[in-house]
C-alpha cells in the first residue's frame, strides 16, 4: 500500500494529460449509426440497425413537423384537434391526417425498438471495447431521449394515460427533497428544494396546465430535433455515408410502418379528467416495466435507483475492461444483458395484469439479480481458470462474491425486516394476545402499543433487527447499518489489496527499467 | 512525455476560471428553464413557487354531524400560471371527515375535522375513504385491527391511512392520516381551514405534490 503511494500521486497529476488522450482517441472512434460496420452490413442484418434507425428518426421527424400544422397545443382543444386529425382517414376534415399520426406514433415506437435493439447487439457483442466506449454511450444516450421524446409527447395528447403518467413522473423528482434523515446533509437537501425546482421546470409550475402543455411540446421538439443537428454536423465533417442500408431496405421499413398505421389506428384514449384516476395507471409500453419497479419500491428509493439504471449500465460498461469480445468468455456480462430483457418483459407482463405485492415480490427479484450475477461469474471464473492455466482457488474474486452476496442478503431483509408486523411469525401470533389484554385497561390501545409491549418484555424475539423507528421507538443497532458497515469494510479492503498490488507491480516495473538502464560493466582488460 | 504531461496540467489549472465563467453561463441558461412569477435576480437554488391558495367553503357543519361523517369536495387552487392569463386553477380533490370525539381535543372544535388532499403522496392517485373492513382486508389488503373504524386507502398501490393518527413528517410536525399499509411515505397533504359561522373555510394547501 505504501509502495503505491508515490505512483498514485503521479498518476493524478498526470490524469488531465491521459484523459485527454483518451477522450480523443473514443472521440474520433465515435460511431453515430454504424457507419463503420459497413462491411459487416453486408451481410448481418444486425448490422443494419444503425440505418434503419436513422431512417425511422427522419421519417418520425417528417411525420411530426407534419402533424404540428394541425395540433393546437391548448389543454381544452389538444384532444380534440387530434381527434379531428384522425377522423375518417380519407375524406376527413384532415385527409391522411389519421396515417400521418399513425406513421408518427409507430415510427416512433420503431425508434425505441431499434435503437434498443442495437444497444443490446452492442453490449452483447462487447462493441464498446477496443475504444469504442463512446459510441456505446451515444447508443444508449439516444435510447434514453427518444424515451423522454415519447414521454413528453404522449402528453400532448391530452387524455387519460398522459394526465396520470405525467402526474407520475412529475412526483417522482419531489421525494428528492424527501431524504430520510440519515442520509448526510439530508436535510440540507431537502431545505433546497430541488426536487420541487425540478418538477416546477418540468411542469412550468406548480400544477399540470396549459403552461406544462406549452413546455413539453418544446422539449418534445428539442429532444428529437437537436440530436439530429449535431449528428448532421458531425456527418458533414467526417464526410460519410449516412445510411448503410440499401433504398429497397427503407422501403421496406416505411412500407411496415405505413401499413401498421393503415391497419391500427394509433390510439386516443378518453380526454384527460383531473377527477378521476384510471386504475391502473399505465404509461406508453416501453415505461411499464419502470412502473412496475416503482411499485415494488420505497419511493425515495424508486427515485433514486430509476435515475441510476443507465449509470449502472455504464458503470458495468466501464469495469468490463479484458479484451475478450466472443460470447463465451465475458459470461457476466451477457448475464446484465439478459437479466435487463428478462426483467423488462416480467415486468411489463405483472404490471399488465395487475400483479404485485410489495412483501412478496421484492426480494425474489432481488435474489434473482444476484444469482444471475453469481452465475455468470461461476461461468466467467471457469474461463479465466482454462485460460490461464490456474488453479480454482487462484482466480477466485472473494471480495466480488461476498459484496453480491452481502448487497443480496441486504436488500432482501430490508424487505423483510422493513415491517416487524409481516415478517415476524413470532411476533405476529403474539400481536392480537398482547393488543387483547392492553385492550383491558386502555380501550383504544394501537398495534403501535403492543409492538412498544412486546419490545420491552419479549427481547428475544430480537425486534433490535428491524428498521422499524420512529418517535416512539429509538433507534437501535439497525440492520442495514451493519450491511452498511459490511459493505465499507468490504470495498475499503479490495482497495487496499488493490492499491497494494498496483503498487507492488508498479515498483517491479520502475526497478526492471532501473536495471536495464543501467550500464553495462566494462568487459576487463580495456 | 514528461515535458508534455506538465504542459497539459498548467493548460489545465489555468482554464480552471474559463470553465467556472462557462459553468455561471450555463447556469443562467438552467435559469432561464425555471419559473418564477417574480422577475428580477433570484438564483436556481432560490425557492420555487408556493403554490397559490384561495378561499373556498366547501361544507357545512350540519352536513357532519355524527362520527365518521365524510365529505368529499373539489378545492379550486387558484395558483400562479407563466402566461399572459398570470392565474390557473387547479382542482384538488379533498376530504373532510369528523373524527369520534375521543381522537380530538375537546378545547380545539378544529381537531374535530381531518381535513386532506385527496391525492396519494405516493404517485399522485386519488384516494378512497373506505367504512368497511372487508372491503380495506380484500381490496386493499389490510386488515384493521379491532376496534375498527373507517381509513383512506388508496387503488393504485394499496396506501392505507388512518385518520385517527398522526404521523410526523419531517420540517411539517405530526400530521394527521399515518401511513398503516402499502408503500406511501408519508400522509396525505393537508389543507389549512377554518370553522366560521358553521362552515369549513379551506384557506389554503400544503405544498410539494403535484396537483
Amino acid at each position: 500500500m505504501v509502495k503505491a503511494i508515490p505512483y498514485l500521486i503521479k498518476a493524478l497529476l498526470g490524469a488531465p494529460a491521459t484523459f485527454l488522450g483518451w477522450f480523443q482517441e473514443r472521440w474520433a472512434k465515435m460511431d453515430l449509426f454504424d457507419e463503420s460496420h459497413v462491411a459487416e452490413a453486408r451481410t448481418n442484418p444486425w448490422f443494419s440497425l444503425g440505418g434503419m434507425w436513422y431512417w425511422v428518426w427522419m421519417l418520425v421527424i417528417i411525420s411530426g413537423v407534419v402533424l404540428m400544422i394541425y395540433y393546437v397545443p391548448v389543454t381544452d382543444q389538444a384532444y380534440h384537434s387530434i381527434e379531428r386529425i384522425q377522423q375518417n382517414w380519407r375524406w376527413g376534415p384532415v385527409p391522411i391526417g389519421a396515417v400521418m399520426r399513425g406513421v408518427h406514433k409507430y415510427g416512433a415506437d420503431a425508434f425505441i425498438i431499434l435503437a434498443t435493439l442495437r444497444v443490446y447487439r452492442m453490449w452483447f457483442t462487447g462493441e464498446y471495447k477496443q475504444g469504442n466506449e463512446f459510441s456505446f454511450i451515444i447508443a444508449l444516450l439516444l435510447l434514453i431521449i427518444g424515451m423522454y421524446s415519447g414521454l413528453t409527447g404522449y402528453l400532448l395528447i391530452w387524455n387519460q394515460r398522459a394526465l396520470w403518467a405525467t402526474k407520475v413522473m412529475a412526483t417522482f423528482p419531489t421525494y428528492l427533497d424527501q431524504n430520510p434523515s440519515w442520509i448526510p446533509f439530508g436535510h440540507l437537501i431537502n431545505l433546497s428544494n430541488q426536487g420541487k425546482t425540478t418538477a416546477q421546470i418540468l411542469l412550468g409550475g406548480t400544477s399540470i396546465g396549459p403552461a406544462t402543455v406549452t413546455r413539453f411540446y418544446a422539449f418534445h421538439f428539442m429532444l428529437s430535433f437537436i440530436p439530429m443537428i449535431f449528428f448532421e454536423l458531425r456527418v458533414y465533417r467526417k464526410g460519410f455515408k449516412r445510411m448503410n442500408i440499401s433504398h429497397w431496405a427503407k422501403l421496406a421499413v416505411f412500407v411496415v410502418i405505413l401499413a401498421i398505421a393503415l391497419m391500427v389506428p394509433a390510439a386516443l384514449g378518453s380526454p384527460a379528467n383531473p377527477e378521476v384516476t384510471p386504475n391502473p395507471i399505465l404509461s406508453d409500453w416501453y415505461f411499464l416495466a419502470m412502473y412496475h419497479f416503482l411499485k415494488l419500491q420505497d419511493p425515495y428509493l424508486a427515485t433514486l435507483l430509476t435515475v441510476a439504471i443507465p449509470f449502472l449500465v455504464l458503470g458495468s460498461m466501464f469495469l468490463d475492461r479484458r479484451p475478450e469480445r466472443a460470447w463465451g468468455q465475458r459470461q457476466i456480462f451477457n448475464w446484465i444483458g439478459i437479466g435487463g430483457l428478462v426483467y423488462f418483459i416480467a415486468f411489463s407482463f405483472l404490471i399488465l395484469n395487475g400483479i404485485a405485492d410489495l412483501h412478496r415480490d421484492a426480494p425474489i427479484w432481488y435474489y434473482s439479480m444476484g444469482l444471475f450475477l453469481l452465475i455468470g461469474y461461476g461461468q466467467d471464473w471457469a474461463y479465466v481458470m482454462k485460460r490461464d492455466g490456474k488453479r480454482w482457488h487462484e482466480t477466485f474474486h472473494l471480495f466480488f462474491v461476498a459484496f453480491i452476496l452481502v448487497a443480496m442478503s441486504a436488500n432482501t431483509l430490508y424487505h423483510y425486516f422493513g415491517d416487524i408486523r409481516d415478517w415476524n411469525v413470532l411476533a405476529k401470533a403474539e400481536m392480537p394476545k398482547v393488543l387483547a389484554r392492553l385492550h383491558l385497561s386502555n380501550p383504544l390501545a394501537t398495534p403501535d402499543m403492543a409492538f412498544e409491549w412486546l419490545e420491552q418484555n419479549r427481547p428475544g424475539l430480537n425486534l433490535w433487527l428491524t428498521s422499524h423507528t420512529g418517535p416512539d421507538k429509538p433507534a437501535g443497532l439497525e440492520l442495514w447499518r451493519v450491511h452498511v458497515a459490511a459493505w465499507l469494510l468490504l470495498l475499503g479492503s479490495g482497495l487496499f489489496v488493490g492499491l497494494s498490488r498496483w503498487g507492488r507491480k508498479k515498483a517491479a516495473e520502475a526497478e526492471a527499467l532501473a536495471a536495464k538502464a543501467k550500464p553495462k560493466p566494462r568487459p576487463a582488460g580495456v | 512525455m514528461k515535458e508534455n504531461q506538465r504542459r497539459i496540467f498548467l493548460k489545465v489549472l489555468t482554464s480552471l476560471p474559463i470553465v467556472g465563467g462557462a459553468v455561471l453561463a450555463v447556469s443562467a441558461v438552467l435559469r432561464y428553464f425555471k419559473p418564477t412569477a417574480i422577475g428580477g435576480v433570484k438564483g436556481l437554488l432560490a425557492p420555487p413557487d408556493e403554490a397559490g391558495s384561495s378561499v373556498q367553503i366547501v361544507a357545512d357543519l350540519s352536513e357532519l354531524t355524527q362520527p365518521w361523517d365524510f365529505k368529499e369536495f373539489i378545492y379550486i387552487r387558484k395558483s400562479v400560471e407563466y402566461s399572459s392569463r398570470k392565474i390557473q386553477g387547479a382542482k384538488i380533490p379533498g376530504f373532510v371527515v369528523r373524527v369520534p370525539d375521543e381522537f380530538a381535543d375537546p378545547h380545539d372544535p378544529k381537531s374535530k375535522f381531518v381535513v386532506v388532499q385527496r391525492i396519494c403522496p405516493h404517485l399522485g392517485c386519488t384516494f378512497n375513504f373506505v367504512k368497511s373492513p372487508e372491503e380495506l382486508a380484500g381490496g386493499y389488503n389490510y386488515a384493521p385491527p379491532p376496534p375498527t373504524h373507517p381509513y383512506f386507502a388508496c387503488p393504485c398501490h394499496l396506501s392505507v391511512y388512518d385518520p385517527t393518527r398522526k404521523q410526523e413528517v419531517s420540517l411539517q410536525g405530526a400530521l394527521p392520516g399515518k401511513v398503516v399499509s402499502g408503500p406511501a411515505p408519508r400522509p396525505p397533504r393537508t389543507m389549512a381551514f377554518d370553522i366560521k359561522d358553521g362552515q369549513i373555510v379551506i384557506t389554503g394547501t400544503e405544498g410539494g405534490g403535484v396537483g
